[in-house]
């Protein structure tokens, strides 16, 4: 717990990134506080991803700022001392946020356990047993405690996400971010993974996610945050903003995602 | 035939002058090769850019002539060099361009999200590289690495050129005593091939053996 436990934990203020001429980040404004989930919908190039990315730089971004837990992820110093973290700076601060990708991005010649224990061994510095128990236990929190010998080809696009998702959580992250995680999956492979993340959301993990999934996003999250043109266009809980919108864009972006199921 | 038999005892200096040569050229080129391939691939453009130039000017040569350019322009710069080390120089420098582009291309194969994955639970740069890049790189390392080892043995003859006995030049001696080329020739060319083959056979088995990922 830090000392400013009141403050949101993720508190992203005007938020601007442009690559090359198209500016994709147009001054973006969001909190998330301790235990909440909040998922940000919108269409493809409304800047979500984009933001979801700067949280833990894997995406550098213009101006404007992201707090987590108090501290400036992508610069240190103010004013004219302003600078742009180094790599070693980042990775001690990546390592405290969570990411889930939409593609797994598990390490291919890496067992299951060992993608889960290669950041609590070289990241955390634990000894073997210990990485080895944590990651034992959150592959068995997943459900796959009788693949955790399996190289990640041999399990199915369901299987590997949830081991992306124990290899992201184990770290114990103050917050987790999460990338479109069902879209590369199966429609039948969805629903296990969408499981898990429920479950985390009961345990009170802090998280951040995009997706495409408007009613895993109304019953999951706290509040729904709809992007447009790199703005927060609306936010508000699951019912405001799902329910009746006066909001020209996002009725539109409702209405085509509808039409697609 | 009998030629033959009775050219192998001379001809014995002059394979091991080659192998240690190759052996050399070979060690340098890997250590400078992977070290400036993952330059080309990660530095910042400024390191990136030299190493780039370097690159392509090592590979735009004929390697006879980076023989030859090492072995008189050195003595011209008042660097004092045997013909031995000029001719390993200019090896090294060869071989060592041609490892820095199969690394890059090696290490261009690999999904970005790698790089990604890594970074979110907090790798830094040598733990990347050494527990999630270059496992997976390996394998697309090997084969196209092992050409350039058998490039090495036979770029290697070219050393004969500026006065080192090694397998070739041992082939030239005998054949000025003997005044039998061809069977002398055949048989340099064969022990060459022996060589090379079982390097590639070594590749193969190497390419099977790393091959843990299914595509």
């Amino acid at each position: 717990m830090s000392a400013n436990s009141g403050a949101p934990l993720v508190k992203v203020c005007d938020l601007r990134k442009r690559f090359g001429q198209n500016e994709v980040l147009r001054g973006v404004d969001l909190d998330v506080t301790r235990g909440e989930v909040v998922s940000v919908i919108g269409a493809s190039g409304s800047g979500k991803t984009t933001m979801l990315r700067c949280v833990n730089l894997l995406e550098t971004y213009d101006s404007g700022s992201i707090m987590v837990d108090g501290v400036e992820v992508g610069y240190s110093g103010e004013g004219p001392a302003r600078r742009r973290r180094g790599e070693r700076e980042l990775a001690r601060i990546r390592a405290d946020i969570g990411m889930v990708f939409q593609l797994f991005n598990l390490f291919p010649h890496l067992t299951a356990r060992e993608n889960v224990m290669l950041g609590l061994r070289k990241v955390r510095r634990l000894g073997y047993r210990e990485a080895r128990d944590i990651a034992d236990r959150w592959l068995a929190r997943v459900g796959l405690a009788d693949k955790r010998d399996s190289l990640p080809y041999e399990l199915s696009g369901g299987q590997q996400q949830r081991v992306g998702i124990a290899r992201a959580v184990a770290m114990n992250p103050k917050v987790l971010l999460l990338d479109e995680i069902t879209s590369a999956l199966d429609p039948e492979l969805v629903g296990e993974v969408l499981n898990v993340v429920r479950e985390l959301a009961a345990d009170g993990m802090t998280m951040l996610l995009v997706t495409h999934e408007m009613s895993f996003a109304r019953d999951v999250s706290a509040r729904v945050v709809f992007m447009d043109a790199g703005r927060v266009a609306v936010q508000g809980t699951p019912r405001e903003v799902f329910g009746g919108q006066p909001h020209e864009r996002l009725r539109s972006f409702l209405a085509r995602i509808e039409m697609r199921h | 035939m009998m030629v033959m038999v009775k050219a192998l005892p001379f001809l014995w200096q002059g394979l091991l002058v080659t192998l240690q040569i190759s052996a050399i050229v070979v060690a340098i080129a890997l250590v400078l090769g992977v070290l400036f391939g993952t330059a080309l691939t990660y530095a910042p453009r400024w390191v990136a850019w030299p190493v780039r130039a370097y690159s392509d000017i090592a590979r735009g040569l004929p390697l006879i002539t980076l023989i030859f350019f090492v072995y008189y322009a050195m003595p011209a710069l008042k660097v004092n060099v045997s013909g031995w080390w000029a001719a390993v120089s200019a090896l090294a420098a060869f071989e060592t361009a041609h490892v820095s582009e199969v690394t890059r291309g090696a290490l261009q194969s690999i999904h970005p999200g790698q790089t990604e994955a890594g970074r979110a639970i907090g790798l830094s740069f040598e733990q990347r590289m050494l527990y999630v890049i270059f496992p997976q790189a390996l394998r697309r390392f090997l084969p196209p690495w092992i050409n350039t080892v058998v490039d090495t043995v036979k770029g290697s003859a070219l050393v004969s050129l500026v006065g080192i006995v090694d397998l070739m030049l041992a082939v030239q001696q005998v054949i000025g005593r003997t005044f039998q080329p061809l069977p002398l020739y055949v048989l340099g060319a064969a022990i060459y091939f022996v060589i090379n083959y079982t390097l590639s056979q070594l590749s193969r088995r190497l390419e099977a053996r790393f091959a843990y990922v299914r595509e």
